[in-house]
């Protein structure tokens, strides 16, 4: 860094074997781009803290105004939708920048001897982030997150002994409710920030003094060592720099639509994980009756158990993984389940239903009226005219809906809706689409 | 794993590290990368950040009652109700405003609030006042200061009438000043 501002504060306080020391860390084997992961999930994880500080700019944490500052901030905020996205997929791609960081891991036989404790506390890292996509999930307080988290949470009450109390320290009493979101909040936002900002440190300490493990060759000395600045910054900064194209790509061009806002009193709401814990929503449909608890806590703490040992496990010292069948059998065996499960799970969720042809051109017609500017749909549209998400419902009755239509007032005494000329074919199509809009069953 | 070319590299304390042009090279590009990922990201985060401080208060016509039930000369208070947004809040947001028709038929609409510090004042019928009790600022039918401590005239509020109905746009203004500066 050949700057005058650099130098005049080299010359007082001494940064060059600070820059050293960052820079000059050796890599044996020399840089590769197999050794980026690490790098990417940090910057995800500065990604997240980033767009995290500017949501709660207008974030309200409180059930009765959490959904609509989450719209607002959709909705009224310049490029509001922007942040939300780049912050809903940024958790997506961290569990993913994750899972390929510990693959990388576990390949290159990397949590061996000495580094046994950077993949412990790498695990528990892991656990964190699976903690913060938990608690984040309730924050837009919408039907989704309501009925997924009630789910969570118990599930986390059938643990014996001490499930019941747990799942009442998590909801900060017996219901989920105000208390419930201001907690998963501050432990979104406070206290898990500074859990993570901790164990990251640990991690990157433990890194170096161990140093990187580099190839699995089984003759160390023959390894030359390379800088850790220039190249292997490069790689990290071209991947990061893809991946955060990749992130913004998905924000811009997926929308994140907000389902209606949460209603305890609907039970019929089936609420859908995200799809890293798609996997597992899938095992627990396979498992009734007695079984229940092994699949809703005896696996999961045995396979967080199992991740977190594991460098005590495998106790064989050979990195080569072409000399470990073992381990990287089980590994495979353990992949091959958690993405079978995901795969079947995402299948059944896209299974299209069939749907009756006249809701389709009824849908069109709603459209082409722009019967949105005043009525709402699963929480799009005006809210001036009463909302219609769940009219089919409310309003079961074919022929009033035809009179209806024809003219709102003969039914609907005081109401302003405007007589639409529709045709009897578009009458009919439209009144199909109102039955066919319930409540999800 | 791609291993080093030994023509372009150098040791560095035991280490090697490469030199020349590749080493250029690898500093701009990932200098090239943060730029990317920093303007990238900083344009939607500052643009959340700012983007309230850029919205306009959206003030609009209230319906405050029929023309025909304000008898000529003698001020009456009429209620304004309107919604309000505050960020995402929304409050119903009830004040009064004064409205006087003129015997020519023009309606003056006053803000209720005195001009002094703020108070609200009220019409004696029978001194034909408008009397602030908080300092003793009194107006006439027409909102001119009469005596007190009033710096300026009461104010006026938009309005105009449509279909016989009277339509008053609320406003605040800020008191204790000569002339009208609205908030």
């Amino acid at each position: 860094m050949p700057s005058r501002l650099y130098d005049w504060l080299d010359a007082r306080l001494n940064l060059k074997p600070v820059q050293r020391t960052l820079l000059d860390e050796p890599i044996p084997g020399g840089a590769s781009w197999i050794y980026v992961f690490g790098s990417v999930t940090l910057f995800l994880f500065v990604l997240q803290a980033a767009t995290g500080m500017f949501l709660a700019l207008y974030y309200a944490p409180t059930p009765d105004h959490a959904y609509d500052s989450v719209r607002f901030i959709e909705t009224e905020i310049s490029l509001g939708w922007l942040v939300r996205g780049l912050h809903h997929w940024g958790a997506s791609s961290m569990v993913v920048a994750i899972g390929l960081h510990m693959l990388q891991t576990f390949l290159y036989g990397a949590y061996k001897n000495p580094r046994e404790v950077m993949w412990m506390v790498g695990v528990v890292l892991f656990l964190l982030v699976m903690t913060f996509a938990f608690t984040g999930y309730l924050l837009p307080w919408d039907q989704t997150a309501y009925w997924a988290t009630q789910i969570g949470i118990n599930m986390v009450g059938t643990v014996p002994l001490i499930g019941d109390v747990a799942s009442r320290v998590l909801r900060g009493g017996e219901i989920l409710g105000a208390l419930t979101l201001s907690r998963f909040f501050a432990i979104h936002v406070l206290f898990l920030p500074a859990i993570l900002i901790a164990g990251i440190a640990v991690h990157l300490f433990v890194l170096r003094r161990v140093g990187p493990a580099g190839p699995w060759t089984d003759d160390r000395a023959s390894l030359g060592a390379e800088t850790f600045a220039p190249r292997q910054v490069y790689m990290d900064a071209v991947v990061i720099a893809g991946v955060f194209l990749v992130v913004a790509t998905l924000a811009f061009s997926i929308p994140l639509p907000l389902t209606d806002k949460a209603n305890p009193s609907d039970t019929s709401f089936v609420p859908v994980p995200e799809w890293y814990f798609l996997f597992y929503y899938e095992l627990l449909k396979y498992v009734h009756g007695p079984l229940e608890p092994v699949a809703t806590w005896m696996l999961p703490l045995c396979v967080i158990l199992v991740l977190l040992f594991w460098p005590f496990i495998d106790r064989n010292p050979v990195r080569n993984p072409i000399r470990r069948p073992v381990a990287l059998g089980s590994g495979l065996l353990f992949l091959l389940v958690v993405f079978g499960l995901l795969g079947i799970s995402i299948k059944n969720l896209y299974a299209v239903p069939r749907m009756d042809p006249a809701v389709v051109k009824g849908r069109a017609v709603y459209a082409q009226l722009g019967c949105v500017g005043c009525h709402r749909i699963h929480g799009e549209g005006g809210a001036v005219a009463p909302d219609l998400s769940t009219v089919g419902d409310t309003r079961p009755d074919r022929e009033w809906h035809l009179k209806h239509f024809r003219d709102p007032q003969s039914v609907s005494p005081g109401s302003f809706m405007p007589k639409f000329p529709l045709t009897d074919q578009q009458l009919n199509d439209l009144t199909s689409y109102m039955l066919s809009l319930k409540r999800a069953t | 794993m791609s291993h080093p070319e030994q023509g372009d590299q150098q040791p560095s304390g035991g280490f090697l590290t490469p030199v020349g042009s590749r080493r250029t090279f690898f500093h701009w590009v990932t200098l090239a990368a943060a730029g990317l990922v920093g303007l990238g990201l900083s344009i939607p985060l500052l643009s959340t950040l700012i983007s309230p401080a850029f919205q306009r208060r959206r003030r609009a016509w209230v319906d405050v009652g029929a023309v025909d039930e304000l008898p000529p000369g003698h001020p009456k208070q009429l209620d304004h109700v309107t919604t309000i947004r505050d960020g995402w809040l929304e409050t119903t947001s009830h004040k009064a405003v004064w409205a006087v028709k003129q015997p020519q038929g023009d309606i003056s609409v006053f803000s209720p609030i005195c001009t002094h510090l703020g108070c609200g004042y009220r019409w004696d019928e029978t001194e034909r006042k408008f009397l602030c009790p908080c300092h003793g600022s009194s107006y006439d039918v027409n909102g001119k200061v009469l005596g007190g401590p009033a710096p300026r005239p009461l104010d006026a509020l938009p309005s105009k009438v449509e279909g016989g109905r009277l339509l008053v746009m609320y406003k605040d203004f800020k008191s204790g000043l000569p002339r009208s500066v609205e908030i």
